[in-house]
């Protein structure tokens, strides 16, 4: 399998504006003895990211987000594919690679009797910080985590918000050129989770940080996101901006109607109109074009002598276009 | 690397083994109560038996290098074990951490430890027993200590990466395999005693050397030729091996997965 990655190494040299550059990367997991079992994890994944932009990885429970995620972060090896990342081979290169990236996820796990500062300590100096640079990486990270309470407290006795926050913290402390967030507000309350995600938006922002995160949340991904990719059974379905995605997925925008009388089985035949469905009272037309369908639906009730009651429009949302990938 | 960065990775781990160490509800059991009664049982038995106070020291030779060597390999195997225990064995991995600063560093703290027992129980000796462990002189000791800490080493080490082949279910190794290579080492009687192909397996083990050297000075005629020579060399080659196999277990590790099961 190794060698299979390697024969595929002689691909062209990525762009420089790329922070990640990966084509057609395969994994498959072995387990079981005497018996083996095989999981395809990755079945050709191919996956671009610009530097300096949050770029979310979306898919459904075991479509293989970690799973890149891992590879992309030197902690698995792939079985095929070409992957770049920072302009270094994830596997030959990993070691300098380690220097510039960094990782936090949801339900994080660090050393139980250590304290906050001591676990960012302790990875601040796999990282060449000591002293006087160390004290000042420690104290700024800990004061823009809002973790000065917490400082001298174990890590088993905190609160999975504030386990949140200092995995954050740690995975800040070698300022990374990119940062992998697997899951990052994951069993967070909501006011938490805005200001985590306030976070992750000012560290693009101000330091111009790549970031890749993976999240079940679809308004989290829509809010933070600058570009999407959504991976189902180990491919990559579809990418791009969150609004690219709902255009491309070609769901259309809804189009909510309160009519007198409220039933008017034409209107689900009527042109541009793509479903029809009935809820609380309220007729929902899926339409192709909002812009161009209302006045034509309004139209066609006025000549109908329909009163309408009240009219609603929405653009689909990303949890929409999930739904319809997933199935 | 810069060797600045070597030494900081390497501290990184001593502070962090350390903190742990001292944190631990059984440091105190690992550091006192079962080496002291080790030592004290061992003795009162030598005393009972009615032994040659040469007969007791071999024995209680036997006792110390038990106490150091389990403690100090503990502390090593620690180096990999502290991260599976807390699910953490991800973020160790992405760091730029090489195993050899997790070894040495979780090495450093073992060897401080096992240290201090040294000590402790040398003392101990001394007082109940009339056990001089100084007599033979500091080279000899040093000589010996310095060899319970290479099988410590090359134990632990080997611990560590039968952890990252098999994970959790690999854990009875940190404490059962050191009771091996003590059992086959001597701890109790000369190898000399040894059915043959165990006798033979014996004089694979280093250890059985530094126990041997060390026991030369208290009366007991060397079984070897040169065995301070035989227990370096052999010490060398498991090193190579042991580091060998466990760079060799994390790198199957990133192959097959098992470093993200074995985090959270």
């Amino acid at each position: 399998m190794r060698a299979c990655y390697h024969r595929s190494m002689a691909s062209p040299v990525p762009k420089p504006s790329l922070a990640i550059d990966a084509h057609d990367v395969t994994k498959t997991f072995r387990s079981g003895w005497p018996r083996r079992r095989e999981t395809a994890a990755l079945r050709g994944a191919t996956l671009t990211v610009e530097r300096g932009t949050i770029f979310g990885l979306l898919g459904p429970n075991g479509a293989g987000k970690t799973t890149l995620l891992s590879i992309l972060a030197t902690l698995l090896v792939p079985d095929g594919g070409r992957v770049r990342v920072l302009g270094l081979d994830v596997v030959r290169e990993a070691a300098a690679l380690r220097r510039r990236i960094n990782m936090a996820s949801g339900r994080p796990s660090f050393l139980w009797s250590l304290r906050v500062e001591e676990i960012i300590a302790f990875y601040a100096r796999l990282y060449g910080l000591y002293g006087q640079r160390l004290r000042r990486r420690i104290d700024t990270l800990i004061e823009q985590y809002e973790l000065t309470d917490y400082r001298r407290a174990q890590y088993n006795e905190l609160s999975t918000g504030i386990k949140q926050r200092v995995a954050l913290a740690k995975a800040l402390v070698n300022d990374p050129e990119l940062l992998f967030l697997d899951e990052p507000t994951l069993g967070l309350d909501p006011d938490v989770s805005v200001r985590v995600r306030a976070h992750i938006g000012a560290l693009r922002r101000e330091q111009g940080m790549t970031i890749v995160l993976t999240t079940h949340y679809m308004r989290e991904a829509d809010e933070l996101c600058d570009d999407i990719g959504f991976i189902k059974a180990g491919r990559i379905l579809a990418r791009g901006t969150p609004d690219a995605l709902k255009r491309q997925i070609g769901l259309g925008d809804v189009v909510a109607l309160k009519l007198d009388p409220p039933r008017l089985p034409w209107l689900a035949e009527a042109p541009g109109v793509l479903r029809a469905s009935e809820h609380d009272g309220w007729l929902e037309l899926t339409v192709d074009e909002a812009e161009k369908r209302v006045p034509e639906l309004l139209r066609a009730l006025a000549a109908e002598g329909v009163v309408v009651r009240n009219v609603q429009v929405r653009e689909p949302e990303l949890e929409d276009v999930f739904v319809e990938l997933a199935r | 690397m810069s060797w600045r960065a070597e030494l900081l990775a390497s501290w990184a781990v001593v502070v962090r083994n350390a903190l742990m160490g001292v944190r631990n509800v059984f440091f105190f059991f690992e550091l006192l109560f079962w080496p002291v009664v080790g030592v004290l049982s061992i003795g009162l038995m030598t005393r009972f038996l009615g032994l040659t106070p040469e007969q007791g020291a071999f024995v209680l030779v036997g006792t110390i290098a038990l106490s150091v060597i389990n403690v100090c390999q503990l502390e090593v195997a620690y180096a990999m074990l502290l991260d599976v225990w807390s699910k953490s064995v991800k973020h160790q991995f992405m760091a730029p951490i090489g195993i050899r600063h997790l070894t040495v560093g979780a090495w450093l703290v073992g060897m401080l430890r096992g240290f201090v027992i040294f000590v402790l129980l040398a003392a101990l000796g001394a007082w109940a027993f009339d056990f001089r462990v100084l007599a033979p002189g500091v080279g000899a000791v040093a000589m010996f200590l310095i060899g319970c800490f290479l099988t410590s080493w090359i134990v632990g080490v080997a611990v560590c990466a039968l952890i990252t082949l098999f994970g959790n279910r690999a854990e009875a190794f940190a404490w059962a395999s050191v009771n091996l290579v003590l059992v086959l080492a001597g701890i109790y009687y000369p190898i000399s005693v040894l059915p043959g192909p165990v006798a033979a397996a014996a004089r694979a083990i280093p250890l059985t050397y530094f126990l041997d050297a060390y026991r030369a000075h208290f009366g007991f005629p060397s079984e070897f030729a040169s065995p301070l020579t035989a227990g370096f060399t052999l010490s060398a080659v498991y090193a190579i091996l042991a580091h060998w196999a466990f760079r060799a277990a994390v790198e199957r590790a990133r192959r097959t997965g098992l470093l993200l099961k074995m985090s959270e």
